[in-house]
C-alpha cells in the first residue's frame, strides 16, 4: 500500500489548502468543497483486504494534519477530513484511526480551543467521533516493526499550513517589558543610593540603559515583518477570534519543540545548521565517522559484491556449474532448450 | 515574571520514540493501561454505543445551544451531507470511477489496467490473508463469561522465522499475533509453531515405523524469551531446563550488564516493561532462535473479536511452498535419504508410500545400503 501514499498525501493537502483557502473553520464549507472534489471516490476500486489497508493508510495520513504544528483551521480541517473519511470508507466492519497516548494533550486543548471560541461544528464532530468509537487509544501513531530505513526520508510539512511563529511575541509581552522597566528603575535607584560618588556608579554599568524600549523595538519591527510576509494568507486568528496572540504560546512552545526533534532526526539539516553533523546516525552503514561538513555519503558495496570481487572460485569448478539444481525436478530431459528468463513488465509508477 | 509553562512532565509511562519511527524507549505496560484509563470516561472505551438522545442533551447543556440550533448541527454534520452521487443511484464501489480527478485514483485506475493486460494471477497470500480476515474480524463469545473486559490491552506479536536457510525472509514475519494484557508467556510460547518442534531426531532406516514416537517438542520441551535483560523461562514441566543460564553465566563473566531471570507461565503481559517495535528473542529446542517484535499495544475496541477463548488469535500467516516427492510429485516429502543407491541424487526427500516402495520389500525387509531421516516440510503449518 506504500505505493500510493505520496499521491493519497497530495489528494488531501489539495482538500486542506482549498478549505483554508475559504477562510473558514465551517464544517458546512467542508464538505462542499469535499463534494466538489467528489472526494468519497478515493474508497473506489479496492477489493479484498486491501480496502482496510487503504482506510488504515488514509486516515494515517489525514490524522498527521490533525495534531501540531499545523495551524488551528488546518487542524480543524484535518478533523472534518478525518471524520468524513471514516464514514465514506468501504472497508466493513470500519478501521479506526489510531491516537497515541502522546497525543492526547493536544486533542484535549484543541478541544478547549474549540469550545471557548464556541465552533458548536468543530466540537460536535469530535464528540460525534468519540460516540462512534472512532479511536484505537494506542500506545504509538502506527504499528511500528524496527525498519531501518538507509535513506532518512524526511516527511515534508506543507509549509502553508504550519502555524506562524509567534515566539517573540509570546515571550516579551508588554506586561514582561513592564516589570523590566520597573525592576531596572530600582536597580538603577539601588545603585544611586549605595554609591558614594558619581564616579563610582558609571564604572559599575553593569547593564544598558535604553534595554527594555529596544528591546521592546525590536520584537515590533520583528512583528511587523511577519505580518508584511503573511499579507496573502489571511490571519486565521484575527478572523475567527478563535485564538488572542496568548494564547499561542502554547501552540508556538509545541511548535518550538517538535522542530528541534525533527531538526535533531533529520539527515538533511536545514540552513541554519548546516554547520553541524547529523546527530542521530544509526542507519548509517559508512566504515568511519561523519566528521565532514559536506552530508556526501559513503556507500559501502553490499556483502555480496565484495565477496564476489574477493573471492576468486577456482576457473574449472565455476564452469562445470551450469546452474543450480532442485531436488523435485530431477526427472526432465537432458537436453533443455536455452529458456528465456520471463521478463515480467515492471509496472512504472 | 515571565508565564512560563513549566516542562513536559517527562513521565516515563508515555511511549515515546527512541528512534523515530524504528522503536519506542521502554515502559511498563500496566502503568501505561493505568494513564490510558485516568484519562479517558469509561464511555469512551466501553464496547457499548451511548444513545443519541442522551447525546444530544449532553451536547446542549454543554455548549449551551438551543434544540433548533442542535437540529441544524446535526443535518449539516450528518454523513448525508459527504454523498459525492446522486441520490438513488448507488454506485459500485468495486470499480474505479470514469474520469478520476483524485491523484489516488488516476495512479489506481492505470495499475489496474495494467494488471488486467498482464493477466497476473492473484497472489496467494492475499487469498490467505483474505480467508483469515473473514474468519476473525468482530467475532462475539456466545457466553458473556468469555468477553475480553473492556479498558483490557491488546498487544501485536509477530514472530519471525529462523535463520535456518538464506531463502527464508528475514523482513516478512512467519505469523502475526494478538495476545491480551491478561495472557501469560506460556500462552504466547504454545501459539508459536515452528517446524522444528516436529522434528524427529534419530536415523530410522531399520526401523521405519518407529519414527513418530520421538518428536522433538515432547523431548526438549526448554524454552526462553529475553525482554529487556530478562530470560523468562519455561519450568513447567519437570523436564524443563533453565536453558539461560549458560548465558547468563558467560555475560557475567565478560563484564556485560546483569541478566536476571523470571519464569514464563508467571509473567503477565501486563507485568512486562518493553520497547515497542523492538527485536526480542525466543528460544527453543536449544538453538532455535525467533525474533519477537511487540508492534502495537493498545486498549480494546468493540470491533475486536471479544471472545477470549480464540486468544492467542492468528491475524496473519505466513504460508510456504511445500517440497513434493521427487518420485510422484504429488505428496509432500516425508522421508530424507542419503547415501541411497536407488535414490537420483544426494540427498533426496520421498514421500512414505514412494520411500517404502521403493526402499522395502513386501515383507518389510530393507534393501540395499542406505540412510534415512524423517522430513519435516516447512509448510507444515499451512
Amino acid at each position: 500500500m506504500d505505493f500510493c501514499r505520496k499521491e493519497v498525501k497530495s489528494d488531501c493537502e489539495q482538500l486542506l489548502s482549498r478549505f483554508q483557502r475559504t477562510g473558514s473553520v465551517r464544517f458546512e464549507i467542508f464538505s462542499r468543497l469535499w463534494r466538489e472534489m467528489k472526494f468519497s471516490h478515493i474508497f473506489y476500486g479496492t477489493a479484498g483486504h486491501q480496502k482496510r489497508a487503504f482506510s488504515h493508510l488514509i486516515l494515517d495520513t489525514a490524522r498527521s494534519f490533525f495534531l501540531p504544528p499545523f495551524s488551528f483551521q488546518i487542524r480543524v480541517g484535518g478533523l472534518y477530513l478525518l471524520y468524513s473519511l471514516y464514514q465514506c470508507q468501504t472497508a466493513e466492519p470500519k478501521e479506526q484511526i489510531r491516537l497515541a497516548l502522546k497525543d492526547w494533550e493536544d486533542v484535549k486543548k484543541f478541544e478547549k480551543n474549540a469550545v471557548d471560541a464556541q465552533h458548536h461544528d468543530t466540537v460536535y464532530i469530535l464528540q460525534q467521533l468519540m460516540l462512534l468509537k472512532a479511536f484505537y487509544f494506542t500506545a504509538m501513531p502506527s504499528q511500528l516493526v524496527f525498519k531501518k530505513k538507509k535513506k532518512m526520508e524526511k516527511s515534508v510539512l506543507c509549509e502553508e499550513f504550519i502555524e506562524r511563529a509567534s515566539r517573540p511575541q509570546e515571550l516579551i509581552t508588554i506586561d514582561l517589558l513592564e516589570e523590566l522597566s520597573n525592576i531596572n528603575e530600582l536597580y538603577e535607584k539601588l545603585k544611586t543610593s549605595v554609591a558614594s560618588s558619581e564616579q563610582a556608579v558609571s564604572s559599575i554599568n553593569l547593564v544598558r540603559t535604553d534595554m527594555v524600549p529596544q528591546l521592546r523595538s525590536t520584537v515590533v519591527d520583528f512583528y511587523k515583518w511577519q505580518q508584511k510576509k503573511e499579507v496573502t494568507v489571511e490571519d486565521e486568528d484575527s478572523g475567527e477570534g478563535t485564538s488572542s496572540q496568548q494564547e499561542c504560546s502554547e501552540r508556538a512552545e509545541r511548535l518550538a519543540d517538535i522542530k528541534s526533534r525533527a531538526y535533531g532526526q533529520a539527515a538533511e539539516a536545514s540552513k541554519s545548521r548546516r554547520h553541524r553533523q547529523v546527530e542521530v546516525d544509526f542507519t548509517s552503514n559508512e566504515a568511519g565517522p561523519s566528521h565532514s561538513s559536506s552530508y556526501t555519503r559513503i556507500y559501502k558495496r553490499s556483502l555480496k559484491a565484495r565477496t564476489m570481487e574477493n573471492v576468486h572460485i577456482s576457473g574449472d569448478k565455476w564452469k562445470d556449474v551450469t546452474s543450480s539444481s532442485y531436488i523435485p525436478r530431477l526427472t526432465t530431459l537432458d537436453f533443455i532448450p536455452e529458456e528465456k528468463p520471463k521478463k515480467c513488465k515492471k509496472f512504472k509508477w | 515574571m515571565a508565564s512560563s509553562h513549566p516542562p513536559r512532565d517527562s513521565n516515563s509511562n508515555i511511549p515515546d520514540f527512541e528512534y523515530l519511527d524504528v522503536n519506542t524507549k521502554p515502559f511498563h505496560v500496566g502503568s501505561f493501561r493505568h494513564e490510558w484509563l485516568n484519562r479517558l470516561k469509561p464511555s469512551d472505551y466501553s464496547y457499548r454505543r451511548e444513545d443519541d438522545d442522551t447525546f444530544d442533551a449532553n451536547f446542549m447543556k454543554e455548549m449551551g445551544v438551543g434544540a433548533e440550533t442542535m437540529a441544524e448541527l446535526k443535518s449539516i454534520c450528518s454523513p448525508d451531507s459527504l454523498r459525492c452521487h446522486p441520490e438513488g443511484q448507488q454506485p459500485d464501489t468495486e470499480l474505479v470511477p470514469p474520469e478520476p480527478m483524485l491523484q489516488t485514483l488516476i495512479q489506481r485506475k492505470k495499475r489496474q489496467d495494467h494488471r488486467a493486460n498482464q493477466k497476473i494471477s492473484k497472489n496467494r497470500h492475499d487469498l490467505y490473508a483474505d480467508e483469515l480476515e473473514r474468519l476473525i474480524v468482530g467475532r462475539k463469545p456466545e457466553s458473556t463469561a468469555d468477553i475480553i473486559p473492556e479498558g483490557e490491552i491488546v498487544l501485536t506479536i509477530n514472530v519471525y522465522y529462523p535463520i535456518t536457510s538464506e531463502r527464508i525472509s528475514t523482513s516478512r514475519p512467519h505469523m502475526s499475533l494478538l495476545m491480551t494484557g491478561s495472557h501469560s508467556l506460556a500462552e504466547l510460547r504454545d501459539a508459536i509453531c515452528c517446524v522444528s518442534d516436529l522434528q524427529v531426531c534419530g536415523e530410522f532406516s531399520n526401523t521405519p515405523d518407529l519414527a513418530p514416537d520421538f518428536i522433538s517438542k515432547d523431548l526438549f520441551k526448554s524454552s526462553f524469551f529475553f525482554f529487556e535483560g530478562v530470560f523468562y523461562n519455561d519450568m513447567r514441566f519437570p523436564e524443563c531446563q533453565d536453558i539461560s543460564k549458560t548465558t547468563i553465566e558467560w555475560a557475567k563473566a565478560r563484564n556485560y550488564p546483569p541478566y536476571t531471570q523470571a519464569k514464563m507461565e508467571d509473567t503477565r503481559f501486563v507485568d512486562l516493561t518493553i520497547k515497542v517495535g523492538f527485536p526480542y528473542l525466543y528460544c527453543h529446542q536449544g538453538d532455535c532462535e525467533h525474533l519477537v517484535i511487540i508492534t502495537d499495544i493498545r486498549l480494546t475496541h468493540k470491533s475486536d473479536c471479544l471472545d477470549k477463548k480464540l486468544y492467542p488469535l492468528l491475524i496473519r500467516k505466513d504460508r510456504l511452498l511445500t517440497q513434493k516427492c521427487t518420485v510422484c510429485h504429488l505428496f509432500i516429502g516425508r522421508w530424507f535419504t542419503t547415501n541411497d543407491q536407488y535414490a537420483p541424487s544426494d540427498p533426496c526427500l520421498f514421500c512414505d508410500k514412494c520411500f517404502r516402495a521403493l526402499h522395502y520389500d513386501a515383507a518389510g525387509n530393507k534393501l540395499g545400503e542406505f540412510l534415512a531421516y524423517p522430513y519435516v516440510d516447512q509448510g507444515a503449518f499451512n
